[in-house]
């Protein structure tokens, strides 16, 4: 298994990336969102999964790039690129902004203090006359779904890279200890506080950039919209489903997800948000370390896994 | 000056209804170590109760309030003993982790078997009004908010003086100890979380007599039972009422003065700046 991993890797990559050559609009549209989701769940993934700071306001990111390029197209005819950065800029000045007051605490601490992000950011936002209020910003149209798609796909390989250099860099294995043993990685020399925030930072740098992306391609945007709440939830639940701290896990896990819930809106939107829900109860309860883990054990324990976690954490 | 006193007194009114929001949130928080980010879900829930509840059976709804809060006791017995429990031992990032995904279902749930209309409670007295010195009291703020406050008082009594209260305040303090002296904590976890439950049922009920319902008041609600509690600290009740008047207050005065759009912004800042003031929370001795 191991040493074809790195030719199938590229494989299904070659055949992501000639997606458009061969797939109809709807799956290359399909492909975009997904791979948006993906690059947020990857975001998250380095905060909440390799530093074990759940996030529960990437979205707030996700939100200011969006806006970034929006406004620099809009009010100040700028081309794209500069409204990517002009977004990146945001969501780093605001990680740590936010990052240093609230980071320096222990993860609940932080996990609520972001819970409401999405919703503030999106009151302040409504009020500011330079990013159109509650009308929001018509973007210039550009109708190339192909360019979007492999600008994604770029992003995506972009983020994974970044977690693969996590496991294997100073920086990842300080965000790690961390994730194990707070006081630990303090006695080591990790200046946590700082690790914290980085890795808020560059979580906020990627959902920066899909939301960017996405507003390019929606040509449209109002506070509503880009700090969708449910954005969070779908992120968190495809690292967690996919196995949180691995490199791969959160990719399949909105790969699979999104895939499900294209089918499940289909039929009734709000079964999807609930079916999203129950995933993350039932995930949490039998596989909290995700499919990865569950794909790296099941052969040998079989469906006894399911529940020797039960019996690991219950009271 | 008229306008100023009419906005504190809206705002104290506020926040005696922001207290026992709080209130179940810090008694979970405390005793069994779950910060509930379905909580403001179950304000939520506990708010529909009370308004089916007064437009199917017509009960008013402070006569009502001790069917929803029996009704969601129930619920959060059966969500720890089924759920809950079974991530007990497990890191905090998987009980965060799984009460959001019980928010994201109750959310979705709600919204498919309520609907996405606001609703209110408009019990027949609902537009009447008292006058104090050129201030304007409403008669259900005034009922809502004192009640609250005195459901909080309640609790703490209860907390204090009875042998269920004392055994949940031990085994908040000492598991292993309380355990020896008897207390079954998967029983005693399920009516504490019961309790917490009951009490954001009663805060979802008196809530929806003042403002409008609809499923996503969730997250906010969390976020301020959040903030309130840090504020106020989870040792004493008279600290979340504390903290729920100080929130009531600055809200009022944030939207007279700024705008009411910044109102949650508010409540949001004031949580951030008690993290950099007091760092380590201003919980006191539970932190």
């Amino acid at each position: 298994m191991r040493p074809l991993r790195i030719p199938l890797i590229l494989i299904v990559l070659i055949a992501l990336a000639l997606l458009p050559l061969y797939g109809s609009d709807t799956i290359v549209q399909f492909g975009i969102s997904t791979l948006l989701l993906a690059v947020l769940a990857q975001g998250w993934n380095i905060i909440g999964g390799y530093a074990g700071y759940p996030s529960f306001g990437n979205s707030a990111f996700y939100g200011l790039g969006a806006y970034g390029v929006g406004i620099a197209m809009v009010q100040w005819q700028l081309p794209f690129a500069v409204g990517l950065a002009l977004g990146v800029i945001l969501a780093v000045v605001f990680a740590i902004c936010l990052g240093i007051p609230v980071l320096r605490l222990k993860g609940h601490y932080f996990a609520i203090a972001t819970l409401a992000l999405a919703q503030v950011m999106a009151a302040i936002v409504s009020n500011v006359e330079l990013a159109g209020q509650n009308i929001g910003l018509v973007l210039p149209p550009l109708n190339d779904d192909a360019l979007f798609y492999e600008l994604s796909l770029v992003l995506l390989v972009a983020a994974t890279l970044t977690v693969w250099w996590l496991t294997r860099s100073r920086f990842g294995f300080g965000l790690i200890a961390i994730r194990e043993n707070e006081e630990g990685a303090v006695v080591m020399g990790v200046d946590t506080t700082r690790y914290k925030v980085l890795a808020f930072a560059l979580a906020g740098v990627f959902s920066a950039l899909a939301g960017g992306i996405h507003a390019y391609w929606i040509t449209f945007l109002d506070p509503e919209s880009a700090f969708d709440i449910t954005l969070n939830v779908k992120m968190i639940i495809m690292a967690v489903f996919g196995g949180p701290g691995t490199i791969l896990g959160p990719i399949v896990g909105s790969f699979i997800l999104s895939a499900i819930s294209e089918f499940l809106s289909s039929e009734v939107t709000s079964i999807a948000g609930l079916f999203f829900g129950v995933v993350i109860v039932v995930a949490v309860v039998l596989m909290p370390r995700g499919l990865a883990d569950v794909a790296r054990r099941f052969h040998r324990t079989g469906w006894r896994y399911f529940i020797e976690n039960i019996r690991m954490h219950r009271l | 000056m008229d306008l100023l006193l009419q906005i504190l007194v809206n705002g104290i009114l506020q926040g005696g209804l922001y207290a026992i929001m709080a209130l179940g949130l810090a008694l979970v928080w405390g005793v069994l170590n779950i910060v509930n980010l379905a909580h403001g879900a179950f304000i939520m829930l506990g708010a529909y109760i009370s308004w089916y509840s007064f437009s199917w059976l017509g009960l008013d709804p402070f006569i009502g309030l001790p069917l929803t809060a029996v009704l969601m006791f129930g619920v959060g017995y059966a969500i720890q003993r089924g759920i809950l429990n079974l991530v007990a031992r497990a890191p905090m990032f998987n009980t965060l982790l799984i009460t959001f995904g019980l928010e994201v279902v109750l959310t979705y749930l709600a919204q498919l078997v309520f609907s996405a209309d606001f609703r209110t409670i408009n019990p027949s007295y609902s537009g009447r009004n008292i006058d104090v010195l050129g201030v304007t009291i409403p008669v259900v703020r005034l009922a809502a908010s004192g009640l609250a406050i005195l459901l909080t008082l309640v609790m703490w009594r209860f907390l204090l003086h009875t042998r269920l209260g004392r055994a949940i305040r031990a085994t908040a303090q000492n598991l292993p100890a309380a355990r020896l002296h008897g207390v079954e904590p998967r029983h005693l976890y399920a009516v504490t979380f019961g309790l917490g439950l009951a009490l954001a049922g009663a805060a979802g009920g008196l809530y929806g007599t003042v403002s409008q319902i609809n499923p996503y008041i969730g997250a906010t609600l969390t976020a301020k039972s959040f903030a309130i509690s840090i504020i106020g600290g989870l040792d004493t009740p008279l600290g979340v009422i504390a903290g729920g008047l100080v929130l009531g207050l600055i809200e009022a005065l944030t939207t007279l003065y700024v705008g009411p759009t910044f109102a949650d912004v508010a409540s949001f800042g004031v949580l951030v700046l008690v993290l950099i003031v007091r760092p380590s929370g201003l919980l006191g001795r539970t932190a």
